[in-house]
């Protein structure tokens, strides 16, 4: 059974402290299994600036087993796929102590974009990356940054209009957009899919 | 302390739930029965009769072995009045209902001398007939006055009972003047439960790591207990740390250093102790796992059966490994020197051991 009132707690707690800490949680469709959390880009790092949103799901055992997080927002990280955002971290698998919370947890994502660990990586070809042409790396680190975990008020509206001129009703294409993260591709696919 | 005890186990002792602990008086010892006769027939007010599941037998079969000086049946109190139909040569038929007689002790101790002698030596027996007037002039004989006790007696000076000293500890007047044993031990048993009020409040605040919430707020007694480490001084609920260590885990968890260490700070704790209260120095922590050590080696070990299994903790087992004749299991350690100078306690030697697949 999953410890719903630990669960609550921790989002309080999430709730309280956001400003400060850079991660905030929402839960998705008033299922207290599946959140979404976000993580602001660490500073002095090519995350910088960027939003990054990941997919939180707590198995029925939680907090005695680890939650599931895997990025929606696409990373250039050694650590994180590219394809489909699953990330490599010990305390999300075999390090994983029912004394850390959804927030340390958020947090040690955070800790992980700003130091990646290209001798454990997740996605090889970001490790040969980040290893032989580290600067290349912060290059493409960067545009994945600006592309997909940037939301500015303008892109965002930009964005909205394409939608629409596509022929989507404005509040659909709204939703749609907000619940990819801005992410323009995403929100048409799922525009597209109903 | 033994020897001030009665040899009648304490009924409360038998359900579990004694709270007097080592200063009860009654046994505490499994190999003591229990008491088996049955005090309302004694006194003639058993209602239930011949259904009753204690013992009903007179007070002076236990008090005196020799056949008592009254002829016929003892518990029969001549204050029945005469022409009753009960027929005063049955004993089985006034021992299947008793509950015709009884009403009349109870409320005449108190008022005639002469029915309280007669009532009280057919019914209580020759010591009690001898002596029917419970005061007596040794003070230390006199109770203490329960109202007084409570803070108000409303006979004051003339009170019959002793009117106790004030305990500076719980702030009642329930010492006693003239038994000084029983005062020490009050005093003691005062501030011991001081103490342990003490920890339980501070007990209340503390916070268990997993669940996020204070311990002692869990909604069932049972639940609001602590697990406390060996290890480290991290605080959890009972519940949670055991839940923690031995439920079900991610593949590749490694259970030493992951599984079995604290989940705060990860040092590895080999075995969790459950207290109601917390503590705040190592002196305590240790009275509290001594305490629980020593609670455990009075039970029987279920794996080592009396001799019968093999326990798999070994020498380690806080349970009590002896055999049926009561004789405690041998610790044995075969210690074995290795190539490099060191040496290493030899647990079971299996051929498969030896054994290469």
């Amino acid at each position: 059974m999953l410890d719903v009132s630990r669960v609550q707690k921790e989002l309080v707690e999430i709730e309280r402290d956001k400003k400060l800490s850079g991660v905030s949680v929402e839960i998705s469709e008033g299922d207290l299994t599946r959140m979404r959390g976000t993580i602001n880009g660490p500073g002095g790092t090519p995350y910088e600036g960027g939003i990054f949103i990941v997919d939180i799901q707590l198995p029925s055992a939680y907090p005695f087993e680890p939650p599931k997080m895997q990025f929606v927002t696409k990373v250039w990280h050694p650590n994180v796929s590219s394809q489909n955002g699953a990330i490599c971290l010990d305390i999300l698998k075999d390090q994983w102590s029912p004394a850390l919370t959804l927030k340390t947890a958020l947090l040690s994502l955070q800790a992980l974009l700003s130091t990646p660990e290209p001798d454990d990586p997740q996605d090889a070809v970001v490790a040969q990356q980040y290893l032989r042409d580290y600067a290349t790396f912060v290059g493409t680190a960067r545009y994945w940054t600006e592309t997909f975990a940037k939301r500015g008020s303008l892109g965002i509206q930009e964005k909205l209009a394409k939608l629409v001129e596509m022929g989507f009703s404005e509040d659909a294409a709204k939703v749609a957009l907000e619940s990819c993260g801005g992410d323009e591709n995403a929100a048409l696919e799922k525009l597209c899919s109903g | 302390m033994e020897g001030g005890r009665s040899r009648v186990l304490c009924k409360f002792f038998m359900h579990g739930a004694c709270l007097k602990g080592s200063d009860c008086q009654f046994s505490h010892n499994w190999s003591d029965n229990a008491s088996q006769v049955c005090t309302f027939y004694q006194r003639g007010l058993c209602t239930y009769g011949a259904h009753c599941r204690y013992e009903h037998v007179r007070a002076s079969r236990i008090t005196k072995p020799a056949p008592p000086p009254v002829p016929v049946p003892r518990h029969l109190p001549a204050a029945i009045p005469p022409g009753s139909n009960v027929d005063s040569n049955s004993t089985a038929e006034t021992a299947v209902k008793p509950s015709s007689i009884p009403l009349k002790d109870a409320w005449q101790q108190n008022s005639g001398q002469n029915l309280v002698n007669s009532v009280a030596g057919l019914s209580l027996g020759e010591a009690e007939a001898e002596e029917p007037e419970p005061i007596s002039n040794d003070p230390s004989d006199r109770p203490i006055c329960a109202f007084a006790q409570a803070g108000n007696c409303p006979h004051g000076e003339s009170c019959r009972h002793i009117h106790g000293d004030l305990c500076p500890t719980c702030g009642k007047h329930c010492l006693h003047p003239h038994r000084p044993l029983e005062r020490e031990n009050h005093k003691l048993q005062c501030e011991r439960n001081k103490k342990n009020l003490e920890a339980l409040l501070k007990s209340q605040d503390i916070e268990c790591s997993v669940c996020l919430e204070r311990v002692h707020s869990k909604p069932t007694v049972s639940e609001r207990k602590f697990g406390l480490m060996s290890g480290c001084d991290h605080p959890f609920c009972v519940g949670c740390i055991r839940g923690w260590r031995s439920g079900s885990h991610a593949p590749g968890m490694d259970i030493n250093t992951v599984v079995r260490a604290c989940p705060v700070c990860r040092v590895p704790t080999h075995y969790v102790v459950p207290s109601v209260v917390w503590y705040f120095t190592p002196e305590e922590k240790e009275d509290i796992v001594n305490g629980y050590k020593n609670k455990l080696s009075e039970i029987d070990c279920r794996h080592f059966d009396l001799g019968n299994g093999v326990c798999p903790f070994g020498t380690s087992c806080f349970y009590k490994h002896a055999f049926k004749d009561g004789t405690l299991e041998e610790v044995k350690l075969r210690h074995l020197g290795a190539a490099d100078g060191s040496t290493f306690i030899v647990k079971n030697v299996r051929l498969s051991d030896f054994l290469k697949f």
